[in-house]
């Protein structure tokens, strides 16, 4: 070998070609996705609300809960459980960070619930297929959406992770006003299938909550990591 | 004193200390707000729209209040046994020189105590409450001691799964969770109540009754007439502490508790004492519980004292309760048990015009009564000079004393009274075998209502659509021994009429002479003047 094809420097393998930009930001839009969602503790969400679901089954099936109000009450309860799932993956582990380096993250905060959202009533509708709910699947909905605004509203005063006390107050008082036939439209749990005032009152409760989520996020304490 | 002296001294563990530094640092402060309106909205409306007899009253605080506050202390309690893990000390206390059980059991005592202090606290305000209205009686405790215990119950139930199972989603499906059993078992413990008065001598006690029940209690004179005995609370307690027994037991053997201890990972590595005194306490929690469940299964019903558990059972218990009844009215009197002498005043304003527009008819009443007995009919009238009314019985009227004294001074309810008392009269014997008086009778009682201003009793014939244009029904009368013709409602209200447009003394002495052949059912709607 001479001394020229010594500092001679080989040729380097010419690069693979660059995938087209738009490949490239739906690839990485969804990892991001998909990092946000695990942050939030969504997949496990999903198993709990497949449980809910066969819950709410094996409620309906054996009749677990009949009996007067308590036909009512408990596909309440557990329809609460579903919501309440909803609100707590709000909570985000990075606090200040994240808020800081994230320009989408409104967007995901929005998609997340949504999508949560209709994921919650349609597992619970799937696990009520063929069995006699209630109100049928327009008061699931309705709880299931009112009540988890509330736990979304609560969010950014009590942290994501205490988020299911709010709600879990409020079926509190719906199970009262049940009992007691009370006709209130924010008493929406009680309310019949069609009545405007209650889906007007839940979907307000939703609305505002998703809006404070999406805007402010649940509030974050670095002692905190759920 | 040495230095070795003092360095033991500052070393000694002082539970006390780190007890009142948890209690005072305790998340559950922050959830007080929410128990208390719920405390204010299940348990204090509802207490507040019973009659105030104490065993009715405490009836909520094992029922809608021990539900709510269970879901809440299981929940929080979850919350608080993953802060370890959430705020990453594991490392930390790791190096600390005192077992994990040791501080897990501390914090488990802090949450339970704030717990159990609002529990106390409704329960005060609702006994104060109570205290202020009631006339007669004291708190019952039992009901109590079941609250007390099962809110602590649930505070180990919730600390042992958020122990077990750290994470975000613990402590809302503990709540829920708990929340269903709840209902789960209030449904089976109302399927085992005695709501119907065929069955009733033949009910035979459940598991179920383990549960306290929820909703309006079964009997309003449950404590008033005779002690309730404590049976069924004792069970509950035994149930609820067996489930805290074992909680406790498997919180000090969870290696969960012990990560991050000082011995290690195995449960059998950290103390044999501390593991023998665990596994007895699982043990008697199993024990005590499935010695509850077995009892209950063996309860009974009787018809003055409640559910009874034989083995529990007290025969001392099971004894009448002596009183003096308050009366007021002369020419007649109006009797009532003390437990009720605030309906004494609205009682005696209802009967008194009734009395005075029947006095002098044969068979008519100088006293009224209260007596025991939902399933007890009264006497037949014409027979006493008593009416006896019970504070279950809800008679055509359907006034009864499950309204609050405010109610019950209502002209609804004094005309429901008015209405019981005068079918009574005029029906005698029939009222005791048929489901409702005769066209005839019911046309006399409502004649005798109109004069005293109180409207037409919800007699079959009126009660159905469409009454007033001629629904009619058929009238068997055993007394006579013959069957009515059939009546409407409008004929009736004829008959009725005409009687009611008579002079007093014709109208009394039309009565006077056949008011006994009218209690047989022998006069039809037709002979009616």
């Amino acid at each position: 070998m001479t001394a020229a094809q010594a500092i001679t420097p080989p040729v380097p393998p010419a690069p693979p070609a660059a995938p087209a930009p738009a490949a490239r930001r739906l690839a990485a839009g969804t990892r991001l996705a998909w990092l946000h969602l695990r942050s939030r503790r969504v997949p496990a969400a999903l198993l709990a609300l497949a449980l809910l679901g066969g819950a709410l089954r094996a409620q309906l099936h054996w009749h677990l809960m009949s009996g007067g109000a308590l036909a009512e009450q408990g596909p309440m309860v557990i329809e609460a459980g579903a919501a309440v799932l909803v609100a707590m993956t709000a909570h985000s582990p990075f606090g200040e960070a994240e808020r800081a380096a994230g320009r989408w993250l409104p967007y995901l905060r929005l998609g997340a619930a949504l999508a949560l959202t209709g994921i919650a009533i349609g597992a619970l509708q799937l696990g009520v297929t063929g069995a006699s709910v209630p109100g049928g699947v327009l008061v699931l909905a309705r709880n299931v959406i009112g009540i988890a605004g509330i736990g979304l509203l609560a969010s950014p005063v009590t942290g994501g992770l205490l988020a299911w006390v709010p709600p879990l107050g409020y079926l509190g008082f719906a199970e009262y006003a049940l009992s007691q036939a009370w006709r209130n439209p924010w008493t929406w749990p009680v309310r019949p299938p069609a009545d405007r005032g209650a889906w007007i009152c839940a979907v307000l409760v939703f609305a505002v909550g998703l809006a404070a989520v999406t805007v402010r996020g649940a509030r974050t304490s670095l002692a905190d990591n759920g | 004193m040495t230095a070795v002296a003092l360095t033991q001294r500052t070393a000694r563990f002082r539970p006390a200390r780190a007890l009142r530094l948890e209690i005072k640092h305790s998340a559950v402060v922050w959830v007080l707000p929410v128990l208390a309106a719920l405390c204010y909205v299940n348990a204090y409306r509802t207490a507040a729209g019973y009659p105030p007899i104490w065993t009715v009253r405490a009836s909520v605080i094992t029922g809608a209040n021990l539900v709510f506050f269970s879901v809440i202390a299981a929940g929080i309690a979850a919350w608080v046994a993953t802060r370890e893990g959430r705020r990453k000390t594991g490392d930390l206390l790791a190096t600390t020189a005192r077992a994990a059980w040791a501080r897990q059991a501390t914090v488990l005592a802090a949450t339970a105590f704030w717990n159990v202090l609002a529990y106390l606290a409704g329960v005060a305000v609702i006994y104060i409450q109570t205290a202020l209205q009631a006339t007669w009686g004291g708190p019952p405790l039992w009901p109590v001691a079941v609250g007390v215990v099962g809110v602590a119950a649930s505070c180990a139930l919730g600390f042992t799964c958020g122990t077990l199972f750290p994470g975000r989603f613990t402590a809302p499906i503990v709540a829920v969770a708990v929340f269903a059993a709840w209902f789960a078992g209030v449904s089976a413990a109302n399927s085992v109540n005695p709501n119907d008065v065929i069955n009733l001598t033949s009910l035979k006690g459940a598991p179920a009754l383990l549960v306290p029940a929820v909703g309006r209690p079964e009997d309003i004179e449950a404590g008033v007439y005779y002690h309730v005995p404590p049976d069924v609370s004792i069970a509950q307690v035994m149930v609820m502490g067996g489930v805290l027994l074992v909680m406790a037991g498997l919180l000090a053997l969870l290696p969960a508790a012990r990560v991050p201890g000082i011995r290690g990972l195995l449960p059998f590595a950290a103390g044999r004492r501390l593991t023998v005194v665990a596994l007895a306490g699982i043990a008697c929690g199993v024990a005590a519980s499935a010695t509850a469940f077995w009892m209950a299964g063996t309860g009974q019903y009787s018809l003055t004292t409640g559910w009874q558990i034989p083995a529990l059972h007290d025969a001392a218990d099971g004894q009448p309760v002596p009183y003096t009844p308050d009366c007021t009215g002369s020419a007649f009197t109006v009797c009532i048990h003390p437990a009720f002498a605030p309906y004494l005043g609205a009682m005696s304003a209802a009967l008194q015009p009734a009395a005075a527009e029947i006095a002098g008819l044969p068979g008519a009443p100088v006293r009224a009564e209260m007596t025991m007995g939902y399933y007890a009919l009264p006497a037949v009238a014409g027979t006493t000079a008593v009416y006896d009314y019970s504070p279950e019985y809800e008679e055509y009227g359907e006034a009864s004393f499950w309204a609050t004294p405010a109610m019950a001074r209502t002209a609804d309810w004094e005309q429901g009274m008015q209405q019981g008392f005068i079918t009574w009269f005029v029906s005698g014997p029939a009222e005791q075998d048929s489901p409702a008086p005769t066209p005839a009778q019911q046309a006399v009682a409502i004649a005798l209502l109109a004069k005293i201003g109180a409207s037409v009793p919800p007699y079959p014939q009126f009660s159905q659509p469409g009454t007033q244009s001629g629904a009619s029904s058929v009238s068997t009368t055993p007394g006579g021994s013959e069957t009515q013709p059939a009546a409407s409602a409008a004929q009736i209200t004829a008959a009725a009429t005409r009687l009611e447009s008579l002079s007093s003394g014709a109208r009394r002495a039309w009565l006077a002479a056949n008011m006994a052949a009218l209690r047989s059912g022998a006069i039809t709607l037709a002979q009616l003047p």
